[in-house]
């Protein structure tokens, strides 16, 4: 018990210093915002203030308050609101309009995050649920096809009624859960044409990046239950000719490649953004430039893709692999998540969301240094983009929905201890 | 259940591999990259810092301010027209006109980036703009301006353009780096700059050449490195040799040097020996000897960018792998790394990183970045090293192709270099001098290229004269 106490006390203490870190930096951009305006205050900028005290009450809310709804894993609650929070500080920072959207994305992920929580406790056969949700996957996957509009290259947005979203970022919650399901009941044939289908559907939206997750995700899902690598390799060969085709098929991808072995062949058009990225990277330096300072506003789609770059200028090399270790952590936590769950769908489920977001990092963040061709997906928590920032939350919800099922299961077990004791 | 566990624990640790790589690649990228990265004349951060920020001092290894900053936040270089044209690709230019020089490479010293924080604070408190720290280069620019003067002073190399990098084989310290034709960077934005020979290319750093017959130093050290002794591989020279049943390879104006071993081959160049030992060696043996010796390395120096040089990878008839072993063919190579060849043989097999920069001084008079000096690599054995060492003194000194670079007073030791090839349907001979003094006092190695010399010239009737007057200078200034 004082090993859990010892614990719960260090988690706090962990929790005040985020919270004090974002109270400074905000109210250090406040102070920016308004330097040299005298003391008129009509005329001030307050935002950067309203930021310093929502920011830390959102953490707080985040990951003191929750726990006490239901057991849930606090480092994994830490980790997911400090990324959210970097997210809206880089915006705040950079273009501040895009700040407000993302709290606003950042609020719904919490209540998102409680909903999955809730289902995840909630559901006891999930059978119905696995099945409709595959055709209403295909539908919404189709959606952009029919009504949307195209970004990047790629067609994956709808917008309605003001909002535009990203489908491909919500179905990969129903992929998870479908897959996990029909998987925890030895089925693999269903997985099989739904992935296809989802990956035919991204194809024609050209959304190669997103398709690749989810190719990733299905593969590693069909490996770790069922454990036959030599059908999980053919597949990986399979993805392998795809990519292959993909290349010979699509210009654009071909172009990516081509940037990606030497972006400096050609900096002014195709190589600029990656020139940027890596230039900006290399101005940080080890310590970085600090908050505020260098012009990482000159990579293009800076607040999606590139954001990385943009928090390796301004806080350093060393904080971006700071960055890294937290998904590294987060990764960590999942697996531990999942490997006491008590049901193979709950545990695969688990498993399923933090594969997700750890090839969807290293697959954004290998793109921005140059490791591998750049794919549109965003860093999960920290890119801009109020779908992709609900979608992870709700990934998070999900394992926290089995941590919670776990920590249930164990006072059970304490329970049934203690009673055969007396 | 407990299968599934054990692969989630395995599905983990790849996860967790491929963030490993995430880390490893982008340091690996950041230390041997960032300086390039950053120092790229498209970053918009350095035009913004020099709104903020008075550019540093560069000065050379006597402390002679090579360029400043005026009053006005524009550049000026050293008064004297001579000096400045001399070491302007070094140094740079306005505008940016000579890539990768010190005014572009090192923006982040010359601008402040680096700056460490009791120096900016003292700055924020004396007031006034901030001023980047002072860099110091290892050249000597009355060496650089002296070697203009030395081309134009000899009929067969007066007007041609060509390179020339003298270094300190002891430590890298390169004296000088010139690469003609120069352009004074006090005519940017006042007059037209003639651009015919291409006048903002700096050819010593930049420009690759065939190596021709310096080449054979590599192909003899292949030879050693095989086992074939010097004395025993007697040769008969015709003064041809046929390879491949249809081309023939011929000597430098019909020599024929009869009986011979690799000593005397070397000594007059013979090409038809070398071309018989590079058949013998075969191409495996002679590209993994010239890249010992720095071919086909991605070289990533610290002060200076250099252009790769060339052995060609892939498969080659016994015509090409011939013409290798007299370092035609496809082979290409910098005048600077046939300078750092000779400077390898000199320090007995190991090739010393050339330093352009000898220090970076804050304002405040502290050293921000000290000199250090380190091995590059290791080209050769000692012992193949000291063979090769009698050789060069034999081409110089006992009467070789190299006997006009020889001087009293100095162990003056080289190969010298006549090599071919086309450009525009013209065929452009180019006339090589690499050497180097064998005097501990007087630890040099230089590396002379002519181009376009006349028919009937060679590298040991153009650009030994040249390394011979810098030679001579270096003797002088030494026992000064």
């Amino acid at each position: 018990m004082s090993k859990k106490k010892a614990s719960l006390k260090a988690g706090k203490r962990l929790c005040g210093t985020v919270r004090l870190f974002f109270f400074l930096a905000f109210l250090l951009l406040f102070c920016r915002d308004n330097i040299g305006k005298g003391w008129s205050f009509a005329e001030w900028n307050w935002n950067g203030l309203i930021l310093a005290g929502a920011v830390p009450v959102m953490i707080t809310l985040g990951v003191s308050l929750l726990p006490r709804l239901f057991p849930a894993d606090r480092l994994l609650l830490s980790l997911t609101n400090f990324l959210c929070a970097l997210s809206v500080l880089i915006l705040y920072d950079t273009k501040p309009v895009y700040a407000r959207h993302q709290v606003i994305a950042y609020g719904i992920g919490l209540v998102a995050m409680v909903i999955c929580i809730y289902l995840i406790r909630g559901i006891r056969s999930w059978r119905f649920p696995a099945i409709a949700l595959m055709p209403l996957s295909l539908l919404l996957l189709a959606l952009p096809l029919l009504i949307g509009e195209e970004k990047n290259g790629a067609r994956n947005w709808i917008s309605f009624a003001g909002a535009s979203m990203q489908p491909s970022e919500l179905v990969k919650l129903s992929l998870i859960l479908s897959v996990s399901w029909f998987m925890s009941r030895r089925k693999m044939l269903p997985c099989f044409l739904f992935t296809a289908a989802c990956l035919g559907l991204l194809m024609l939206q050209k959304d190669l990046g997103t398709a690749l997750l989810y190719f990733g995700v299905a593969l590693l899902l069909y490996w770790a239950s069922s454990g036959n690598t030599a059908v999980t390799l053919l597949g990986a060969a399979a993805g392998g000719g795809a990519a292959v085709l993909g290349y010979r098929l699509f210009a654009h991808v071909r172009l990516r490649v081509a940037v990606w072995r030497n972006p400096w062949s050609d900096y002014d058009n195709s190589g600029y953004q990656l020139v940027q990225s890596l230039m900006a990277i290399a101005s940080g330096g080890i310590l970085g430039v600090g908050l505020g300072l260098g012009s990482p506003t000159t990579i293009p789609v800076f607040e999606s893709d590139f954001i990385f770059s943009v928090i390796c200028e301004q806080f350093g090399v060393i904080f971006g692999l700071c960055v890294l270790m937290m998904y590294v952590a987060l990764i960590w936590r999942g697996t531990v998540i999942a490997m006491a769950a008590r049901g193979s769908f709950h545990a695969l489920t688990a498993m399923g969301c933090t594969v997700l977001i750890g090839l969807q990092t290293f697959v954004i963040i290998g793109g921005v240094i140059k490791l591998i061709p750049l794919t549109g997906v965003t860093l999960p928590f920290v890119s801009y983009g109020g779908t992709s920032l609900v979608s992870s939350m709700c990934l998070i919800g999900l394992l926290q929905g089995v941590a919670s099922l776990n920590e249930d299961d164990l006072e059970e077990d304490a329970g049934i201890a203690s009673d055969g004791l007396d | 259940m407990k299968q599934l566990r054990h692969r989630f624990k395995l599905l983990a640790l790849f996860l967790f591999a491929l963030f490993a790589a995430l880390m490893l690649y982008g340091a690996y990228n950041i230390v041997n990259y960032g300086t390039r990265w950053f120092s790229s004349s498209h970053n918009p951060r350095v035009a913004a810092q020099k709104e903020n920020v008075i550019a540093g001092d560069i000065l050379d290894r006597n402390g002679v301010v090579l360029a400043s900053t005026a009053e006005d936040g524009s550049r000026v270089y050293h008064p004297d027209a001579a000096v400045r044209s001399a070491v302007v690709h070094t140094v740079g230019s306005p505008e940016n006109k000579v890539a990768n020089s010190v005014e572009s490479f090192m923006t982040e010293y010359l601008y402040g980036f680096r700056s460490n924080l009791p120096d900016l604070i003292r700055s924020l408190f004396s007031g006034g703009t901030r001023k980047g720290d002072n860099v110091i280069l290892t050249l000597d620019s009355a060496l650089c301006a002296n070697i203009p003067v030395y081309y134009a002073s000899h009929p067969v190399t007066s007007g041609r353009n060509g390179a020339a990098v003298v270094m300190n084989w002891k430590t890298g310290e390169l004296l000088a780096v010139v690469s003609l034709p120069t352009f004074d960077p006090a005519d940017i934005g006042v007059k037209a700059i003639d651009e015919t020979g291409q006048p903002f290319w700096n050819r010593a750093t930049r420009g690759r050449y065939p190596p021709g017959s310096t080449f054979k130093i590599i192909t003899a050290a292949a030879a050693l490195r095989a086992g074939l002794s010097e004395d025993e591989e007697a040769f008969w020279c015709a003064g041809s040799l046929q390879v491949d049943g249809q081309h023939t390879i011929h000597d430098f104006s019909g020599e024929v040097h009869e009986a011979e071993d690799m000593r005397k081959a070397f000594k007059l160049s013979c090409n038809p020996y070398f071309a018989e030992l590079a058949l013998h060696l075969k191409d495996e043996r002679l590209r993994s000897e010239a890249e010992n010796f720095g071919f086909n390395d991605n070289v990533l120096f610290r002060d200076l960018v250099v252009e790769n040089s060339v052995y060609p990878t892939g498969v080659r008839s016994d015509y090409e792998v011939a013409m290798s072993g007299l370092g035609q063919s496809t082979l290409l190579a910098t005048p600077l790394h046939m300078c750092l060849v000779a400077a390898g043989i000199a320090n007995n097999g190991v090739m010393m990183e050339p330093r352009l920069i000898r220090e970076v001084r804050s304002q405040a008079g502290s050293s921000v970045l000290p000199f250090s000096s380190e091995a590059y690599r290791t080209a050769c054995s000692p012992e193949t090293a000291a063979v090769l060492q009698q050789y060069m003194k034999d081409v110089v000194q006992d009467g070789g192709s190299g006997y006009r670079a020889n001087m009293s007073g100095m162990d003056i030791r080289g190969k010298t270099g006549t090599a071919e090839s086309s450009l525009d349907g013209r065929d452009i001979t180019y006339g090589w001098f690499v050497g180097y003094s064998a005097d501990e006092s007087l630890p040099y190695a230089l590396c002379v290229l002519t181009e376009d010399i006349d028919d009937g010239q060679t590298g040991g009737t153009t650009s030994a004269l040249v390394a011979k007057d810098i030679f001579g200078y270096l003797l002088r200034t030494n026992s000064r």
